[in-house]
């Protein structure tokens, strides 16, 4: 792995100077391999997951893997922790929780993270998905990051 | 012996492992019983997400248990019916080694009318010391989609047509 603690850091530093979550995606090799993008929208950051066959979960409908929006809201969540709080570690998921909202298509998911505590070890922040309206969730996260 | 099991088991099997994430990911179904089964997952680079320690994503852990437990849910159906989850929620114990394969379980321990519930386990050396824990509840929803004829008619659209067979059903 050529990313080591100092380096990070620095990338840290350059991602939120030049207000460009996507940097901090691009150091994470998972976020390439469900093809998750960020990009900084007002004051939030807006988390976004194209649609491509190697997400389908179900081929019978289809549908998008439950197990990868779970994977990009979880990623989506530690992002939201290293962009906006000042983490310089890669945060450790403690728990991860999910709730299946609606049924979801085969197009792009949407997300949007909220930090909801952050503490001196834990950080708990939601993160919600959507398609059409953010106002009709497909799929809601609840997690728990140690940060230090 | 479980007739309907045995024809089911190569399908899902093949459904699991050859088709979209499951393909991706490279995992094995080692063992489908009904409402019980194992999975092997082995080091992969791509999925890293601790970029530091190389230590696997945390979604790869969710992937792997829903579908797993997904797969236990599907062993209980006795009719055209999809079990979508409901929720799933996961206790990480400890992060897995980096550069070594992990082994999933899942069990159903109760199937009632429109829920199933059911458990999982994430391990890399010792079941008793697992890396994460999970509980997930499934729906039954009955479908005419799961339907053998309707099974063959996307088989062949998707044989002509390949990953453009996707976008076109999710268009309609």
């Amino acid at each position: 792995m050529s990313v080591t603690e100092p380096s990070l850091k620095k990338d840290l530093l350059r991602a939120k100077e030049q207000a460009n979550p996507q940097l901090i995606l691009d150091l994470i090799p998972y976020s390439s391999f469900i093809g998750a993008q960020a990009r900084q929208d007002n004051n939030q950051v807006l988390y976004w997951l194209d649609r491509r066959p190697s997400n389908i979960g179900n081929p019978s409908l289809p549908a998008i893997h439950g197990g990868v929006i779970g994977g990009f809201l979880e990623l989506s969540a530690a992002i939201e922790i290293l962009y906006t709080l000042d983490v310089n570690l890669v945060p450790k998921v403690v728990d991860f929780s999910l709730d299946y909202l609606r049924p979801e298509r085969y197009k792009t998911i949407y997300a949007n993270c909220t930090v909801l505590r952050q503490g001196k070890k834990l950080v708990n922040v939601t993160a919600t998905a959507w398609q059409d309206d953010p106002q009709t969730p497909i799929a809601n996260a609840r997690c728990h990051f140690l940060v230090s | 012996m479980d007739l309907k099991l045995a024809i089911f088991k190569p399908m899902l099997k093949l459904a699991m492992e050859r088709s979209g994430h499951g393909a991706a990911l490279g995992f094995e179904l080692t063992k489908i019983g009904r409402g019980q089964e194992e999975m092997s997952f082995p080091y992969k680079e791509e999925v890293v997400g601790n970029p530091v320690t190389g230590v696997v994503h945390g979604g790869v852990i969710v992937s792997l248990l829903d579908t797993c437990c997904g797969c236990a849910a599907i062993t209980m159906l006795k009719g055209p019916m999809v079990t979508p989850t409901m929720d799933l929620r996961l206790d990480y114990m400890h992060p897995a080694e980096p550069y070594q394969p992990i082994y999933v379980s899942a069990k159903v321990y109760r199937n009632t009318s429109h829920v199933i519930f059911c458990r999982g386990s994430a391990w890399q050396d010792d079941p008793d010391n697992p890396i994460a824990h999970c509980v997930a509840t499934f729906m039954k929803v009955e479908t005419p989609s799961v339907s053998l004829g309707s099974m063959v008619r996307r088989r062949f659209n998707r044989l002509i047509r390949g990953d453009k067979a996707f976008e076109q059903e999710a268009d309609k």
